[in-house]
């Protein structure tokens, strides 16, 4: 191999990151690398760096991607989020942020939500000092005490702020008086506990470090046009699918028939395949397990081997030389060579991190040129170990340091050895790494100082990278740099042998599926919201197929999401000629001269939505609508002292409205009066009487009950025939505010499930949506060892949902309310987010 | 768009960094920090309008940049200007910094940009720093304007700023060795001119010979650069290239060997290779010729160079050198990018026939322990066989005369091969057949 003859100047200086004193040449601009001097006088080699540069554009066919597949049949949340974490009072714009853990709030939910699991130790503690039936006190104990009449005692007071008020203003003074006892061990252990946990979420939701290397993988078939798709599914991310996808040079991609799936017992992490000396096999990267499958001739997986990791595994990664040889890291520290025939080979094992003490155990392994060496990655640097050497040694390839300009603060989010199999394209040596800030390519024959640095500026990790081969032979490669927001970025990356890897064009950002929202009709607020939380799911997948085409070359890129959603985009090179640099003198003087009154004519055309994308668009969302809301799993606490204390019964009517009140929740509709039978005579509604002509009200009350569409058309049927003149009287701001409501409604395409009823549409979408199993994933489930996999508890089940609502069954047990209008201040004033009003 | 105008702020104000990490205590800095902490802000003050809309713009024009809609974004620019006016004097610090590299990027790709537009521009940033000259001298020899780029190489040189620190200084080297580049481009452009020209014509020559001299001084500002720790080899090359036609030979070696065997340097492969040219233009003894590539051997053993380590060790007298000879060939094959030069290839089979008839087994043996359990799958599985023979007989043919050698003739390679028949290989395949069965490291139970 050859080495490039002439590397850019670049300062090398050994010391800590962020050290200030250290300019950086990389200058932070893209053009920088295609300044790379001439070794020869410039003269002759003038080259329109410029017009290459512009002409390398990968154009985006749509203005976003568009669903592959139906949505994932079961229901996604998005999780906790900032609000549900910090601190939200007193937060101050200064200079630096200032991260406060909110756990009185949290701890405060809890005990109102867990009640049961905070208090019930307590109470069967202290069961035997409290006596809950009868009048006096008979006992002749003095430890034992009528809980009748402490709580008849407690009776009146008004406690702040509870949503269980009606229940709990008498265990207020209780709890005055117990709190001495009661407050302490409960808070402190479940402060503390609760605590961790916090912050154990908040550092997840800033750097979700699971999907590092990303779930999506796609595997080429025997012809270009056509290959396998391979992701997890469900909503907890557990069954392994296969799903067959023919590109066509033209048109959009088809799905082929139903997905294969395996079914396994944890939610996938990371999908790697690898295709070496014809055999193709597939690596799964579960939290505690990992597994690898060989993809025979007729694309059917059969499983190798399964491997358990005791401490969590963070990151699993294919041979690119010898067949069926993994990589594989734990949270240990340790790294190891699999293969599925000699089993696991430990190569390096070092619970510290390399360059410097960093908490974080997260590990990453990859390959280098030589088969023997392998890269062992963590958050503070890159080290290349011979798996043949002694334990423990090894040369460092990156590090996190003034070597390669780092920042204060910066760490390795991901490395990837860049395999190339084309001898035309970049050198095998090269291994990109990605920072919060920066991506670097560094060379492993020259190491610590990286060869290319690119700060890619993301908004959210970047977890997820991808080389393309090259278009044309001799042309640079396109590579997708991923952030885990659903951010897409393309760099042009060339240097053949004689010559450093280099950018060839300013880098360009793809759009993500959030973008995709102008495609679909527009919804009521609360749809509206459902879908928009769907697509601002998390990218966990990245994978880009490249069917090599005679006349347009054209790259695939699939994303799926972490609510299960595959979304896919073309793009397309752009023709060189199509914006060459102007050669006329310029008219414009630079950015310090006035703009020009003439709009910005962009030489490029913004591609628009087709109407087969936008009706693809509608039937996915149609399908979205009808997955059922994400089940409950927190269920409200119920105090059945009351039935014990029979003096204590609530009264009929408003068990009803109580009843009235959760099915109405429970079923996301609203609530009426008429609803409830009969209307409290002496309590006027606060708000103002709306008038009987208030359209806009009446609007939205239907909307609200998910009768928008029935409504637009019945008034679309009465505008048609009354009088202008009459509208005209009506107040202006009001006209002008349903003006513009009416002019949505001219495009509004609700689709037709909205109103209708739900649980007949619900069953036969269920079953439309599921994808049948083959026969043979079902063989190949049963092949999956059964005594290697031990149960890993589901997503579900661990308390990453919210809490949404109160389901109705629950809510019967609850029998005593009072009544709203004796006690209207004890009604709570803070509005429950989480509960959907 | 990540918070630009942050992420410059972070260098400089650390005083209430700890504050993010207090949560997490790794220390490490997330840039959308920002993104979580504004959806929790409610209450508290609000960022000005001011600000917001400076944000707002700076992110526009970011997300104009990468998606190359040049004339949008140089619209947007006009509008963020006004952050010059910003009341935060932070801000207002870095702005000119975020203005240059955003307007720079711009005029380099906007469709309507010139070389004066540029230079206008670059004119009004120069109190930016040093780094701005630098880059706007590289705009100019990248439209190949070298005059223009050396004056302006030539101002940056006097350029100070407050008190004058390190790497202040080194960035007036870098200028200086920048500019140098540009004189040697001159010079290299006289010396092909004169070497095209009637050699016997006094008075040009005379008039070169000055033009020589005057470059060859300002030749100096290489000097001060290169002896700080770095990767320069645009300029180590060229320093060196007008030592020598200068005739001053040690002065070049010293640079070159300071180059390559500075421990504060990188281990850069390059520092190596041009000591070892130089070394071989010079006609240097065998033994330093040696030496200078066994240390490249250690850094690149896949160097294309590596094969002419071998054949220099393998006419060596010494047995540990020709011993050596037989790994530097198993090395360079080691490599993925390798395995299909069939030179080395070449010379893998001959040698390991030279070595094994002169009774060698040990190095042989010693070198293949190793390499036994992954060389067999890597290099000679049957996939590689059909694919070898399909793609490039010579390779396959010499490929199969070391699978032979190593592994014996019941190697599926060597058999694939020995199989197929073809009419020009026929002979050279019989021949090898036959060194096989005398010479392999692997008898056939008997």
């Amino acid at each position: 191999m050859d080495f490039p003859s002439s590397l850019p100047p670049s300062l090398f200086m050994t010391g800590p990151l962020g050290s200030s004193d250290v300019p950086d040449l990389s200058f932070m601009c893209s053009w920088r690398d295609a300044l790379t001097l001439p070794e020869s006088p410039p003269q002759n080699c003038k080259i329109a760096a410029p017009n290459s540069a512009t002409a390398l554009l990968w154009e985006p066919s749509m203005p976003g991607p568009l669903p592959l597949l139906p949505p994932c049949p079961d229901p996604w949340d998005p999780g906790v989020t900032a609000q549900d974490l910090l601190f939200r009072g007193g937060f101050h714009y200064r200079r630096q942020p200032q991260v406060v853990l909110d756990v009185t709030e949290q701890l405060s939910r809890f005990l109102w939500d867990h009640g049961d699991i905070a208090f019930a130790p307590l109470g069967k503690m202290m069961l035997e000092n409290f006596k809950l039936e009868g009048g006096r006190n008979r006992s002749k104990k003095m430890t034992v005490v009528s809980a009748k009449k402490l709580l008849q005692d407690l009776g009146g007071h008004q406690p702040w702020g509870c949503p269980w008020a009606y229940l709990s203003h008498r265990l207020r003074r209780f709890s005055i008086v117990g709190g001495p006892v009661l407050g302490k061990s409960v808070s402190h252990l479940l402060g503390r506990l609760l605590h961790e946990e916090l912050a154990t979420r908040w550092e997840q939701l800033l750097l979700d470090e699971a999907f590092t290397g990303g779930a999506l993988a796609w595997l080429p078939g025997r012809t270009s046009q056509v290959g396998q798709l391979v992701y997890p599914a469900g909503g907890a991310l557990d069954r392994l699918c296969f799903q067959e996808v023919s590109l066509p040079s033209g048109g959009d991609p088809q799905v082929l028939g139903d997905p294969g799936c395996i079914q396994l017992q944890g939610p996938v992490r990371q999908v790697v395949t690898s295709t070496v000396q014809g055999e193709t096999l597939l690596a799964v990267r579960s939290d505690y397990h990992c597994a690898v499958w060989k993809v025979g001739k007729q694309r059917r997986p059969a499983t190798l081997q399964v491997l358990r990791v005791e401490k969590g595994a963070t990151g699993i990664s294919l041979s690119p030389h010898l067949p069926g040889e993994l990589a594989v890291c734990s949270r240990s520290g340790a790294v190891c060579l699999w293969t599925p025939q000699n089993g696991l080979q430990q190569v390096y094992k070092d619970p510290e991190t390399l360059v410097f003490r960093d908490p974080s155990s997260w590990r990453w392994a990859d390959f280098t040129a030589h088969p023997r060496v392998l890269t062992v990655g963590d958050r503070t640097g890159v080290k290349m170990v011979d798996t043949q050497g002694p334990p423990g040694c090894g040369l460092l390839l990156f590090r996190a340091g003034a070597e390669a300009s780092c920042q204060k603060g910066e760490r390795v989010l991901l490395t990837q050895y860049l395999r190339q199999s084309d001898p035309e394209s970049l050198p095998p040596t090269l291994h990109l790494v990605c920072t919060q800030f920066s991506l670097y390519l560094v060379d492993e024959r020259l190491p610590l100082v990286p060869m290319l640095k690119w700060n890619h500026g993301l908004p959210s990790p970047a977890l997820l990278a991808h080389l393309l081969p090259p278009a044309h032979p001799g042309s640079p490669q396109p590579l997708f740099l991923g952030g885990l927001g659903g951010q897409v970025q393309l760099l042009h990356i060339t240097g053949k042998e004689p010559s450093a890897p280099r950018l060839a064009g300013p880098p360009q950002s793809l759009p993500s599926s959030a973008d995709s929202l102008s495609a679909f009709p527009l919804l009521e607020p609360k749809s509206q919201k459902q879908l928009q939380e769907r697509l601002e799911a998390p990218t966990i997948g990245l994978a880009s197929a490249f069917p090599p085409c005679a006349s347009t070359p054209a790259v695939w890129l699939f994303q799926l999401s972490a609510a299960g959603d595959i979304f896919y985009q073309r793009l397309t090179l752009q023709a060189a000629s199509s914006f060459h640099r102007d050669e006329e003198p310029p008219s414009d003087p630079g950015p310090d001269s006035p703009a020009p009154s003439v709009p910005p004519m962009d030489p490029r055309p913004t591609p628009s939505w087709t109407s087969q994308a936008t009706a693809c668009c509608s039937r996915w969302l149609e399908a979205l609508l009808q997955v059922p809301p994400a089940a409950p799993v927190w269920a409200a606490p119920t105090f059945s002292h009351r039935r014990l204390l029979g003096r204590l019964e609530p009264r009929e009517v408003e068990g009803k409205v109580l009843q009235g009140l959760r099915a109405a929740m429970a079923g996301g509709q609203l609530l009426q009066q008429r609803d409830l039978g009969l209307l409290p005579s002496a309590e006027p509604p606060p708000a103002p009487e709306p008038g009987p002509q208030d359209e806009l009200s009446e609007r939205l009350e239907e909307a609200w009950a998910g009768q928008g569409t029935a409504w637009c058309k019945r008034q679309q049927g009465k505008i048609s025939i009354s009088e202008p003149g009459k509208q005209a009287k009506r107040p202006k701001r009001r006209s002008q505010l349903s003006s513009t409501f009416s002019s949505l409604t001219s495009c509004l395409d609700l689709p037709e499930t909205s109103s209708s009823p739900h649980s007949l549409e619900r069953t036969t979408s269920e079953a439309r949506l599921q994808p049948p199993v083959t026969p043979y994933s079902q063989e190949s489930a049963r092949q999956t060892p059964q005594d290697n996999m031990v149960e890993l508890p589901l997503p579900k089940d661990t308390p990453t949902s919210r809490h949404v609502a109160t389901p109705p069954s629950q809510a019967s047990s609850v029998q005593a309310m009072p009544s709203q209008r004796s006690t209207p201040g004890s009604w709570p004033q803070r509005k429950r987010p989480r509960m959907g009003f | 768009m990540s918070d630009f105008s942050e992420e410059l702020a972070r260098p400089g104000s650390e005083d209430g960094q700890v504050e993010t990490s207090v949560v997490s205590g790794t220390g490490m800095h997330f840039p959308w920090l920002w993104k979580h902490l504004d959806t929790v802000a409610t209450r508290g003050k609000k960022k000005k309008d001011f600000a917001q809309t400076t944000g707002a713009c700076l992110s526009l024009i970011q997300e104009a940049l990468l998606k190359q809609r040049w004339q949008q974004a140089a619209e947007y620019m006009h509008s963020y200007l006004q952050t010059l006016e910003d009341s935060d004097s932070n801000k207002k610090q870095m702005a000119p910094e975020i203005i240059w590299k955003l307007g720079s990027e711009i005029l380099f790709y906007h469709p309507k940009s010139s070389v004066k537009t540029f230079s206008a521009f670059a004119d009004q940033m120069k109190n930016v720093g040093v780094l701005n000259y630098l880059k706007h001298a590289l705009y100019l020899i990248h439209h190949g304007m070298l005059e223009d780029a050396h004056r302006n190489l030539s101002q940056a040189e006097t350029w100070r700023y407050g008190e004058k620190s390190s790497s202040q200084e080194t960035l007036i080297n870098l200028v200086q060795a920048y500019k140098g580049l540009l004189e040697y481009y001159s010079w290299s452009k006289k010396k092909m001119e004169l070497s095209q020209c009637d050699k016997d014509d006094y008075a040009y020559s005379t008039e070169a010979r000055n033009t020589f001299r005057h470059s060859w001084k300002t030749s100096v500002n290489f000097s001060s650069l290169i002896k700080t720790p770095g990767v320069w080899d645009p300029f180590v090359k060229s320093y060196v290239e007008m030592l020598e036609f200068h005739g001053d030979r040690d002065g070049a070696r010293k640079v070159l060997t300071n180059y390559a065997y500075d421990k504060k340097f990188p281990s850069n492969p390059n520092a190596h290779i041009y000591l070892y040219s130089f070394l071989k233009r010079v006609r240097a003894p065998r033994a330093e010729l040696l030496r200078a590539l066994q240390i490249l051997y250690q850094i690149v053993p896949s160097h294309k160079l590596m094969l002419e380590f071998h054949t220099l060790l393998r006419r060596s007298d010494r047995e540990e050198h020709r011993k050596l000879g037989l790994g530097v060939l198993f090395g360079l094959l080691d490599f993925a990018g390798c395995t299909k030069n069939i030179t080395a290839w070449k010379y893998l089979a001959s040698y390991l026939r030279q070595i094994l008839m002169q009774n060698h087994l040990g190095w042989v043996q010693e070198e293949w322990k190793s390499r036994r359990n992954w060389w067999p799958t890597f290099h000679f599985s049957y996939f590689w066989a059909k694919s070898d023979w399909k793609e490039d007989k010579d390779l396959a043919y010499e490929k199969a005369f070391v699978a032979g050698m190593l592994l014996g003739k019941g190697c599926r390679y060597f058999r694939y091969i020995l199989k197929q028949d073809h009419q020009d290989l026929w002979k050279k395949i019989k021949r090898m057949k036959k060194s096989v069965k005398k010479y392999s490291i692997v008898k056939p139970a008997a």
